[in-house]
């Protein structure tokens, strides 16, 4: 699926694939790996990235802003046991890369290890972002219809709206990740974002809400249902603000209804499985694996698979096969998500989850597509079933302090539950819980799982990657809601 | 390898690129143009539990452009900057922009406003910077460890990660309608985060950090490292504490967290699209008389100081808030048009506020019972309504003294309500950010917990 040419054919001097074009040759390849070796080393890889952004943007009733960007970098690797020395630059001369090798080398202090004689491209990698045309081909003309359409159709829609946001992302990425294994691998990572955010006043109020939609697909992801549901659900998530109030403090049965609350995941035990912390013994996961944490009917899996999914990816960053990772099976801690460096540490296989954002960044061990499986009970049945609670719709952010195991969400729509009803909306409301309590508070999971398509980002150790995530309607026995008055 | 070239002439290639690049987009079709092209020397150093973890380094450089062609906007930057590729991708940006609907408010700056930059030097860039090395940054590192290990209750330890880091960075800005401005400036950063056993499993982490323009001005590695150790150490034995409304004492650091929230709706941009909970609000009260900050860009060795701003706009202190009332917003060029009101500037620099004349610890004392807050987690603010929730760890405060650790805890309320209830400020300003911000006092916050 990639455009790799296989090298060696031609002799060594070829260009490699699509980084052909900014000079990038099998010898210029082989000269960085051996300079980064030059000291030792475990491993050595270089990692090149091409990614070319634009986005048009909308506002008062105009796209009257665009903004594109290109990004061409290159990162020298070099690892020996877990420590990792890494050098980066914008110059993909010889020179500068040999010095950025040089500069990765310093981490080790032995001899010299020999490179790679011989390279091979990776083929055969999956195809999880199928598009029928890239981004570059597309024209703005076939771009500017969407945008303004979203902005004509919002101010229909509600006539409350004063102020309507609309910007479209796209972004045509390559990556080629060499190392001195021999082995090169290339992927190219389509990206595309929407985002429509409305103002709306009433009565002298204000209220601001949106909806966004991301993948990794090309312009057809913009089906007219998939617009419809942008419209309809920036509009009603913002108009629905007006008739909700503040959640009420203190701790209490929470509902997640499907989708979006998959963050509940992120920041519970995704992080906190990052095997880079508990290779540190710094999670609060840290020497659980293969103990029971929650419920037989709780099933979690970090997966780089769902086609055209924000968080999918076909391989990792550092070259190593990305599929579904089984984080907790039958509510038993299973695997962690690894890099290659916490992979060795625990002598197992790589899970494909070395992330970085961008060439100027080393690989961490990250999460890509991150969900809970469908479990035994009714959607209708666990609302029933609280007294008093809160029914979290949708969410903007969450954080987690990996150790203590403390981690927050902040819902943006959720409902007061009342005798098993949902009686008024609530808003604005932080939640905060710790994650292995709130893993073992799972005491209902419905099975209407479904993943969000949101444009979520991930950050960790100042480096931001796109992850998508998601759960089916799931009960936590408690958990503190950040609100005010009882 | 090549050879290093001078300062002088690395400062000189870096114009040269920038004039190139406005000269290239006027050639290609653009009405006017700024370019902004930066380049970066970076160097962080990572120590974790006796040896070093990770080793960064390299220099980076960009370039950026506002396009204004035909009354149309784009803004467009790249990291390739080969003469041809530039070429290429000016022209692209150009395509891309005639596409755009056109924008009676886009044009650069008034010139008039470039005018009377201010001489005072502000002595960013610290000229021994490169006397820094490898080894003086792994010792400075293993020396933050030591000190954190060294804390009475060390034994609960489980890790200790150190970081050490400098960045030595240049900048030009050229417009086309009569600005070119050049700036060089050096920091210098280290710090500890320390993980701690607590015995129920838990391991809580903590955190120190220090920083300054120049090296000789940071604290050094030993005091920084024991900060991080005391604090984590004091994280032991958490407890989540009850929901009530009840006097809050926000620590220095911590507190840019509100103060941050108050900076998007102070944007002219916010308040143009309505989507800030001050619109409307200068010249009125906003928080109590204790609210008292301006904004400071002239000063000397400052996280935030400049000469000039984004836009070229010759930098200016002045007055955001005084004794609560609000008297003016963040506004760039652009948005200011759109408003019909004079650009201050599109973001802060340093803020200085009107400090209190009592410690925290004093402020402590006369708080009685309550909760110190020495960090946030999660949560946000809603900037066109103000209400924000947001969760937090700390310690409990009895009878003036700092008791037991508490976590899992939140903070909520609106920030029309939250500034009008500050009953104290401290003489403690947060010296390692821009913000630099005192020791808040807010009497009657809802706190939720059990």
């Amino acid at each position: 699926m990639t455009e790799s040419q296989r090298p060696g054919a031609d002799g060594p001097r070829d260009g490699i694939g699509y980084f052909a074009r900014f000079g990038v040759t099998e010898r210029l390849i082989a000269d960085t790996l051996a300079a980064a070796l030059s000291r030792g080393g475990d491993h050595a890889d270089v990692f090149f990235q091409h990614r070319i952004g634009s986005d048009l943007g909308l506002e008062d009733g105009a796209v009257n802003r665009a903004y594109a960007s290109v990004e061409l970098g290159v990162g020298v690797r070099v690892v020996r046991g877990d420590q990792t020395g890494y050098g980066y630059t914008e110059d993909l001369s010889p020179e500068a890369l040999l010095e950025c090798a040089r500069t990765a080398a310093a981490i080790a202090d032995g001899p010299a290890r020999p490179g790679p004689v011989r390279f091979h491209v990776q083929a055969g990698l999956p195809d999880r972002y199928p598009l029928s045309r890239p981004w570059d081909a597309v024209l703005p003309d076939e771009k500017l219809p969407l945008v303004a359409a979203l902005n004509e159709r919002a101010f229909a829609a509600d006539p409350r709206v004063r102020k309507v946001n609309v910007f479209l992302r796209d972004e045509a990425g390559a990556i080629l990740l060499a190392d001195s294994s021999g082995r090169i691998v290339e992927d190219r990572q389509p990206m595309t974002i929407l985002s429509l955010s409305v103002l709306a006043e009433q009565g002298g109020r204000r209220e601001q809400n949106g909806y966004n939609v991301a993948g990794r697909a090309g312009i057809e992801f913009y089906t007219p249902e998939r617009l419809d549901r942008v419209l309809r659900e920036a509009v009603a998530r913002t108009a629905l603000l007006f008739e909700a109030g503040p959640a009420p403090a203190g701790e209490m049965p929470v509902v997640l209804a499907a989708g979006s609350s998959g963050i509940l995941l992120h920041e519970a035990i995704g992080h906190g499985m990052e095997a880079d912390f508990n290779r540190k013994g710094v999670s609060i996961y840290a020497d659980k694996i293969g103990k029971p944490i929650a419920r037989p009917f709780v099933n979690i899996v970090d997966d780089a698979a769902n086609p055209g999914a924000r968080g999918a990816i076909n391989v990792d960053d550092e070259g190593n096969a990305a599929g579904t990772t089984r984080l907790v099976e039958g509510g038993v801690l299973a695997t962690y998500l690894h890099d290659a460096i916490s992979a060795r540490h625990y002598g197992v296989s790589p899970t494909g989850n070395g992330r970085r954002e961008s060439y100027r960044h080393p690989p961490l061990p990250r999460m890509r597509s991150t969900y809970m499986l469908p479990g035994p009970h009714r959607t209708e049945e666990i609302i029933r079933s609280v007294k008093r609670g809160v029914y979290c719709v949708n969410f903007s952010n969450g954080q987690v302090n990996i150790g203590a195991g403390d981690f927050t969400f902040y819902v943006k729509n959720g409902w007061l539950i009342e005798d098993g009803r949902l009686t008024r909306p609530v808003k604005d409301v932080n939640i905060i819980g710790n994650g292995p309590k709130a893993l073992e508070q799972v005491d209902m999971v419905s099975d209407d799982l479904a993943i969000d398509e949101g444009g979520w980002t991930c950050g960790k150790d100042g480096q931001s990657v796109p992850v998508s995530q998601g759960l089916p309607t799931v009960r936590v026995a408690s958990m503190t809601v950040g609100g005010r008055g009882a | 390898m090549s050879a290093p070239r001078s300062a002088a002439a690395e400062t000189a290639a870096l114009v040269e690129v920038t004039r190139r690049a406005a000269d290239l987009a006027v050639k290609a079709g653009a009405s006017e143009a700024a370019a902004g092209a930066y380049r970066a020397r970076h160097v962080e150093v990572s120590w974790r539990d006796g040896r070093l973890e990770k080793v960064t380094e390299a220099t980076t450089r960009g370039l950026g452009l506002d396009l204004y062609v035909d009354g149309r906007f784009a803004s467009v930057g790249t990291s390739d900057l080969r003469p041809e590729a530039l070429e290429r991708f000016v022209a692209g940006s150009i395509a891309l922009a005639r596409n755009l609907a056109p924008d009676p408010h886009r044009r650069l700056p008034d010139p008039a406003l470039y005018a009377g930059q201010s001489a005072v030097n502000l002595d960013l860039e610290d000229p021994a910077y490169g006397a820094l090395d490898a080894a003086a940054r792994r010792r400075a590192a293993a020396e933050l460890e030591a000190a954190a290990r060294a804390v009475p209750g060390a034994e609960a330890i489980l890790s200790v990660t150190a970081s050490v880091s400098d960045t030595h960075g240049e900048s030009v800005l050229v417009a086309t309608n009569g600005f070119e401005g050049t700036r060089r400036a050096t920091d210098f950063w280290i710090g500890a985060e320390v993980a701690v056993k607590d015995p129920d499993g838990r391991r809580p982490e903590e955190f120190a950090s220090a920083g300054a323009r120049h090296r000789s001005a940071v604290e050094p590695p030993a005091v920084v490292g024991r900060r991080a150790g005391e604090r984590a150490v004091a994280r032991i034995g958490s407890r989540k504490g009850a929901s009530a409304v009840i006097p809050v004492v926000v620590e220095a650091r911590a507190a840019g967290r509100l103060v941050g929230a108050l900076l998007g709706p102070l944007a002219a941009s916010a308040v143009q699209q309505k989507r800030s909970f001050l619109d409307g609000k200068v010249g009125e009260p906003v928080g109590s008389p204790l609210l008292d900050l301006r904004d400071e860009p002239l000063v000397p060795r400052g996280l935030g100081s400049r000469r000039y701003d984004g836009e070229g706009l010759a930098a200016r202190p002045f007055p955001v808030f005084e004794r609560g009332v609000l008297r003016n917003l963040y506004v760039d060029t652009y948005y200011g048009r759109k408003l019909g009101i004079a650009p201050t500037t599109a973001r802060a620099s340093n803020l200085a506020w009107a400090l209190g004349p009592r410690s925290p610890a004093e402020l402590l004392a006369a708080l009685g019972d309550g909760l110190l807050v020495t960090g946030f987690l999660g949560g946000n603010s809603n900037g066109t309504t103000g209400d924000f929730s947001l969760g937090v760890r700390g310690f409990q405060v009895r009878g003036g003294q700092v008791a037991g650790p508490v976590a899992e805890m939140n903070v909520s309320g609106n920030h029309l309500d939250l500034w009008k209830r500050l009953s104290a400020v401290g003489n403690d300003p947060y010296p390692y950010s821009a913000m630099r911000t005192p020791t808040l006092v807010f009497d009657g916050l809802q706190v939720a917990g059990i």
